[in-house]
């Protein structure tokens, strides 16, 4: 479980371009549910999912992990409890260009690691089951839309983390992506993992996948907060 | 098995290395096995009173370089500069630099 | 098992820089040629020059340890055998003995021969001995005749007795060993004359003082002591000397450039992907072990390869592509061989400073981008 409290986060705090993105934002996200963001642009809700997922401190306020307080630990475990905690799967993929899609599923788990031959077979393992193992060894710029998709929750997925981020993973799908990308996370939830999602996509937001709806405005929460 | 870059790269390294180490070896023995001649050298210019190595055989200045005196290089002029490569080579000799104690002018 | 398990993430950083190494294969194989061109080239300077000058002090153990010589007008002169006699009596000097030797221009072979008058065992009159090198140039062997032209213009032959061992071509390859009344016909030194005197002293020591009571005696002379000899050996191929300060400069240069273009900051595009790694859960330390590897598998890499070939080519090859540079205009070259004589010390500074500056250029301007926040991808 993750509890979010009193949250603030300012950015270029005390200069002429200071900008406050979230403030007093509380939230609690229930283990094995798929939780959605729901807000426009500017509503703070990647900087949210940012904060839960351990990529950033809060300027004030808490983040509890499991009833252990995240804010105040060093750089160094939180980056440890986050690539083993978390998976993530960005807007544009953001896969590294250049390198293949295995080399790309298993870069999260290289500062753990883990013995090579280990690694690259689970890897192998998880791109066999999103029917990718025949295209390892492929380069990222050569897959198709649809590939690259999976190879970027495949990546999420190395550590087999507890909960999945994703922000806005619609936002350049088609329709049909779209759907596949939910029934990939519908799987996931069957499984058993928990699903935290931003998106103002009405395909995310009203499908039967949300368990819990979150809505934020101008850096606060509507509703949704507690539930 | 899959080949890792890491190895590659580690596999290169340590074949660079031996190589060093074969090279050290080598030179060793190449050392060891030139000392004979060299000696032989060495009483050639004891024998003959030499001072010199003929490395640089173009001009008087360059073949006998510990000999040689300010002027020869300038023989035509104070401000002409090296005609001859092998100057470019070897700086000026040592007993130009000290004078035994005394200012000299020679 | 902790060790274990940080060794296995370096090897995984390294993995992952190699890969992205190779995807600009062309640009960094490139620039790894250079790099070991250019280490390749003052490795054999250093090597060769290093070995040259340990040969030479081998070589010249046994110089003279005292020569003296007149000069006139600053050039030196012939020096008349009465000063031999002045000098003997110089308190510490044990011997003083005329040497007669000189040059001689063959305008044909546009070589310049060392004529010698030994000391002892001398040839007979119209033989000589003659070194290796002008054997090889001239094509003569033990029997031939060869002419030469006497100061007065008239011609004079000799019949080679014997040719010097080419193993001393280090030392003798132009030399000509000749009996002293041919030489003085040749050359014209009148009989009271020599080229100069070899002295030797009783205590090593006293070199400096005899030198200085030989100038005061003789104003007109100068003496030139064996550690002045063996000095200006080890002052060849100094690095202010021409050629090699143009090598030397032409490095320094060529590792600024290196050194400027990882300087000036990573592209967008690399402060992209360090930006990812560090969302998918790379912490800053990885990141700047990754660039310490990128810096150390050019420079490393480069460096052990450039030395190795250096060496081929120095001690296996006979430095080929220094042999325009050191022959220069003559005619007359030794060929001999050179005992290999590595001196750790300048190995060692040479593979610091090519590794060392690389690799600190290509981590320090990423010190930046790798402290970024995670979450800076998202934004």
């Amino acid at each position: 479980m993750i509890r979010v409290t009193e949250v603030t986060k300012t950015f270029n705090s005390g200069r002429h371009n200071e900008f406050t993105a979230l403030s007093g934002v509380s939230a609690i996200i229930r283990p094995r549910e798929v939780t959605v963001l729901k807000g426009p642009s500017g509503s703070g809700k990647t900087t949210l999912l940012g904060l839960m997922g351990c990529m950033a401190r809060p300027s004030s306020g808490r983040i509890y992990l499991d009833d252990c307080e995240i804010t105040s630990l060093p750089e160094r475990f939180l980056t440890q409890i986050r690539r083993r905690t978390f998976g993530f799967i960005f807007q544009q993929f953001n896969l590294i260009r250049g390198v293949s899609a295995l080399e790309n599923v298993m870069l999260p788990a290289y500062p753990d690691g883990e013995p090579f031959g280990e690694l690259r077979d689970r890897a192998l393992d998880i791109l066999e089951r999103f029917s990718l193992a025949h295209r390892a060894q492929a380069r990222v710029e050569w897959l198709s839309g649809g590939e690259a998709q999976r190879v970027a929750i495949a990546r999420a997925l190395i550590n087999d983390p507890e909960y999945i981020i994703a922000d806005e993973p619609t936002a350049h799908l088609d329709t049909k992506l779209s759907r596949e990308f939910l029934e990939i996370m519908a799987g996931l939830h069957v499984a058993g993992k928990t699903i935290v999602m931003a998106s103002h996509d009405p395909l995310v937001c009203e499908s039967e996948l949300a368990t819990g709806i979150i809505e934020m405005r101008d850096g606060r929460v509507v509703s949704g907060a507690a539930q | 098995m899959v080949l890792r870059a890491s190895t590659a790269f580690f596999a290169c390294i340590g074949i660079l290395s031996l190589a060093w180490l074969l090279i050290l070896a080598d030179g060793e023995l190449r050392w060891t096995a030139l000392q004979p001649e060299i000696e032989r050298t060495a009483a050639l210019v004891k024998r003959l009173e030499l001072t010199d190595l003929c490395l640089f055989t173009e001009a008087s200045y360059t073949r006998h370089l510990a000999l040689a005196d300010r002027h020869t290089p300038f023989q035509d002029d104070p401000m002409s500069l090296e005609h001859f490569p092998s100057g470019s080579l070897a700086g000026p000799p040592e007993h130009l630099r000290t004078h035994h104690g005394t200012i000299s002018f020679h | 098992m902790a060790r274990f398990h940080s060794i296995e993430r370096q090897r995984h950083i390294i993995d992952f820089t190699l890969a992205s190494l190779l995807r600009r294969a062309g640009k960094n194989s490139s620039l790894l040629f250079v790099y070991t061109l250019i280490i390749f080239v003052l490795a054999s300077v250093i090597l060769f020059t290093d070995a040259l000058k340990r040969q030479a002090a081998q070589v010249l153990k046994d110089a003279p340890e005292i020569i003296v010589q007149r000069t006139m007008t600053g050039r030196y002169q012939t020096i008349p055998l009465s000063y031999a006699a002045k000098i003997r009596e110089i308190r510490g000097v044990a011997s003083v003995r005329p040497r007669l030797w000189g040059y001689y221009y063959d305008g044909n072979s546009m070589a310049n021969y060392t004529l010698v008058v030994p000391g002892e065992d001398a040839p007979m009159p119209g033989s000589i001995s003659i070194g290796s090198g002008i054997s090889r140039l001239r094509e003569a062997y033990r029997g031939d005749i060869l002419g030469f032209t006497g100061f007065d213009g008239k011609p004079l032959s000799f019949q080679v007795a014997s040719v010097l061992h080419p193993e001393s071509q280090l030392a003798s390859a132009d030399l000509i060993l000749i009996s002293e009344p041919d030489y003085r016909a040749l050359s014209g030194i009148p009989a009271d004359q020599t080229s100069d005197l070899v002295l030797k002293v009783r205590n090593p020591r006293e070199y400096s003082t005899i030198a200085e009571k030989i100038v005061k005696l003789l104003p007109d002379t100068r003496p030139i002591v064996r550690s002045e000899i063996l000095r200006t050996y080890d002052a060849v191929f100094n690095w202010r000397s021409g050629m090699v300060l143009v090598v030397y400069s032409a490095a320094v240069l060529a590792f600024i450039i290196f050194a400027w273009d990882k300087a000036t900051g990573l592209s967008a595009e690399e402060r992209k992907e360090i930006g990812i790694l560090k969302a998918i859960g790379w912490e800053t330390g990885d990141i700047l072990f990754m660039k310490f590897w990128e810096g150390i598998a050019v420079s490393l890499t480069a460096s052990l390869l450039g030395l190795v070939l250096a060496y081929l080519h120095v001690f296996l090859g006979d430095s080929l592509l220094f042999l325009p540079a050191l022959k220069g205009w003559s005619t007359l070259y030794p060929s001999f061989h050179l005992a290999p004589f590595i001196r750790g010390s300048h190995v060692v500074v040479l593979m610091f400073l090519t590794v060392v500056p690389y690799t600190l250029s290509t981590i320090v301007p990423s010190w930046r981008a790798a402290t970024i926040d995670p979450d800076a991808v998202m934004r």
